[in-house]
């Protein structure tokens, strides 16, 4: 798909798409190659939308891995750290992004998959102490349902975001913006420094351990499924930053320098086109639907 | 010959109960009947030959389990499952000889053969198929009566074309089934040499995608023309009233399609495909030569190192607000109210039942003699619903001022359009009319 090129950033809001692509990386919104007429507009119109969105406090990081999404640095635009159920279901994601298994299939898993990857890591008791942490007693059937229910509410916020495209009846699409979960430990330094590199650079903030995990329950023990995570900037409800304090405050980045996504392996875009010249294909597609 | 409705053959299908309950076992046995009779030239097998297979068979399955005894169970559960036919129709006379049924020989082919739709294979089988629809379509331009027709049309357009088809479409499958096989392949080569793969990954993944691209180029292509040609025959058949013929080239014709839309669906289906693993090996396997990052990122999940959280904009969506409308205060609901007292009316004196009895005397006096008459005539100037109810109470009055008299089964009579009775006879009273 080919695009004009934006000659200044009134030709780029003029596009017809622009709105909607707006809203949604202001809601949170990871877009990446599938989503090809919004990453061919983020491509083309690169330069003239960073500045823009820089004039809002936020960041539009394009990772190397293919996707684009919107960092909040400052106060202007709201931000939201990920819940911890929504944390543990977004790597097991990772997980199996990184898996042969779900290559075979193209990327398609299903949620049922996702409960799997979790159990085979964390053990079905982790799982459920997990997902059920106020319980010191539960019914098994209980829990183990509430676990799946948990799952399920994750994966479809993380979809919402899109780190996962939900196909017909419980199958999901991995989608490359999964590996923002791996980034940590995805360079050669240790993970502890990565972390408090990417702390400092507005992409994660740290788990307070002892508070973690706790969200409002029903009277039957279900939780609750909305409302996991924190919610930070204009807006936002103070009670409900009471109630739900599990993640740190972060650093004020207000007058910060401009924050560039993290790097924490660097590949130039010369790495990238050797490789498919390599492979003798491109990411688009020829006109009459054929790779390469 | 009509093309039956779906439902119609699944519910006949269901009906029939049928079903096929086949082990590794089974299995074996069938392939080892179907390559003892193919390398021997038998076109059947006596009991012995049965058992001595089935014993062949076993073994290779379980070694060292006793056979023997499990020759006969074996033999008869494929009999049941009509997989084995017995051929010489002696029955108890004397030892059977048996067969490998259509059924079975289906099950074998398929475990057996590889068809799959080549370029050449493809080649051969439309340049068949060409020449095939060019000599129906001769035989229907000279057709002159229904033998010809179906000689020199039905016949061709069902088992040669059909076949010619249906071969075609028996290989679209197997190479569905390879496809498959490579997409298992790349993630076994993934999973026994992550980084050393890669060429190897490539290098299927570029073959398939140039089979496919060259193979639907050519279903592209001949489908048009093969369409083409059995438009011909068809319009042909039904310009001299051949319908079967018609029917026969319009089912090639969806199948044609079928095959053509096959090529389009696979190549779009492997494209998407290919953009996921090539991705998958640029973006994950190269810049992880080692495989670490999966075992990094496990134990992140297990719960190594401080926990964290992404962080992600979270701008409220755009609020639009309603329209404001006044709010209309509505009345608390009360019970109407009304007075207690109610003023007196004047009513008319006229005793309706006296009417009545006018009207049902001046008809009997007038000649009526049956109470249906009676009825028409008191009832004829009344709505509908009224005479309903009003006959009811003509019938009590002649009773009272008539003689009636009735069979049993008394008649039913219609008075007017819209009303039936059970009729009476009347006749005068013999006192004078009235009792």
């Amino acid at each position: 798909m080919t695009r004009p090129g934006y000659a200044q950033l009134q030709d780029v809001l003029l596009d017809a798409d622009f709105p909607d692509l707006d809203l949604a990386l202001r809601g949170g919104r990871h877009v990446d190659r599938d989503d090809a007429a919004w990453y061919a507009l983020l491509t083309d119109a690169q330069d003239h939308l960073e500045p823009f969105y820089r004039r809002y406090g936020a960041e539009l990081i394009h990772k190397a891995d293919g996707y684009f999404y919107l960092l909040p640095t400052g106060d202007k635009l709201s931000r939201r750290t990920l819940g911890a159920g929504e944390m543990l279901v977004g790597q097991a994601l990772a997980l199996l992004y990184l898996d042969p298994a779900a290559v075979e299939r193209g990327g398609i898993v299903s949620v049922e998959d996702v409960v799997a990857q979790l159990v085979a890591v964390l053990g079905s008791d982790a799982l459920i102490a997990e997902f059920n942490p106020k319980r010191k007693r539960h019914d098994e059937r209980i829990a183990q349902k509430n676990v799946r229910s948990r799952v399920a509410d994750a994966v479809r916020r993380l979809a919402g975001l899109g780190f996962v495209e939900a196909q017909d009846g419980e199958k999901l699409r991995l989608r490359a913006s999964l590996l923002r979960f791996a980034e940590p430990v995805r360079g050669l330094s240790a993970p502890a420094e990565a972390l408090a590199k990417l702390v400092a650079q507005g992409e994660v903030a740290l788990a307070d351990e002892a508070r973690e995990g706790e969200e409002p329950r029903d009277e039957d023990g279900e939780d609750q499924g909305e409302g996991e995570g924190e919610d930070q900037g204009e807006g936002e409800d103070p009670d409900e930053e009471d109630a739900m304090p599990d993640i740190a405050p972060e650093p004020a980045r207000s007058g910060a320098a401009p924050v560039v996504g993290p790097r924490v392996i660097e590949r130039s875009d010369e790495d990238l086109d050797e490789f498919d010249a390599e492979l003798g294909a491109d990411d688009d597609l020829d006109d009459d639907g054929s790779p390469g | 010959m009509s093309r039956r409705a779906p439902e119609d053959v699944i519910a006949a299908v269901a009906a029939r109960r049928l079903s096929l309950d086949l082990g590794p076992l089974d299995v074996c046995f069938l392939v080892a009947l179907y390559v003892r009779g193919e390398g021997a030239q038998l076109a059947s097998f006596t009991e012995v030959q049965l058992e001595d297979v089935f014993a062949q068979a076993a073994a290779a399955i379980e070694p060292g389990a006793e056979i023997k005894r499990r020759a006969a169970p074996a033999i008869q559960r494929l009999r049941d499952q009509r997989l084995l036919a017995r051929v010489d129709g002696q029955g108890v006379v004397k030892a059977g000889e048996f067969a490998l049924s259509r059924l079975a020989t289906g099950i074998v082919e398929f475990f057996l053969e590889e068809d799959i739709l080549t370029r050449e294979s493809l080649s051969v089988l439309t340049a068949s198929l060409t020449v095939a629809i060019t000599s129906v379509l001769a035989a229907a331009r000279i057709a002159s009566d229904e033998g010809a027709w179906r000689d020199g049309v039905l016949g061709p357009l069902r088992i040669t074309i059909g076949e010619l088809v249906a071969g075609i479409e028996r290989r679209q499958r197997g190479l569905d089934l390879q496809q498959e096989d490579f997409q298992a392949e790349i993630r076994r080569l993934l999973e026994a040499d992550w980084f050393g793969a890669i060429e190897r990954c490539q290098g299927l993944l570029e073959s398939t995608s140039a089979t496919l691209r060259e193979l639907n180029d050519m279903l592209l292509r001949d489908a048009s023309s093969l369409l083409s040609l059995l438009h011909d025959v068809e319009e042909l058949a039904l310009g001299a009233g051949a319908d079967e013929a018609a029917g026969a080239a319009h089912r090639l014709m969806d199948q044609v399609d079928r095959i053509a839309a096959w090529g389009t669906a696979r190549q779009r289906a492997w494209s998407e495909y290919f953009q996921y693993v090539h991705r998958y090996l640029r973006d994950v396997v190269r810049l992880d030569p080692t495989r670490a990052l999966t075992q990094r990122l496990r134990d992140q999940l297990a719960g190594a190192g401080q926990r964290f959280a992404l962080t992600h904009a979270a701008a409220a969506p755009i609020r639009i607000l309603r329209t404001v409308a006044p709010v209309r205060t509505k009345p608390p609901v009360v019970r109407p109210r009304a007075a207690r007292e109610r003023e007196p009316v004047a009513e008319s004196t006229e005793d309706p039942q006296a009417a009545l009895d006018a009207k049902v005397q001046a008809s009997i006096d007038g000649g009526a003699a049956a109470l249906s008459t009676v009825t028409h005539d008191v009832t004829a100037e009344l709505p509908g619903p009224e005479r309903f109810i009003e006959a009811g109470r003509v019938a009590g009055t002649v009773a009272r001022l008539a003689r009636a008299r009735s069979a049993i089964e008394r008649p039913w009579v219609a008075v007017g359009e819209d009303l039936v009775i059970e009729d009476w006879a009347v006749t005068r009273d013999a006192r004078g009319g009235s009792r």
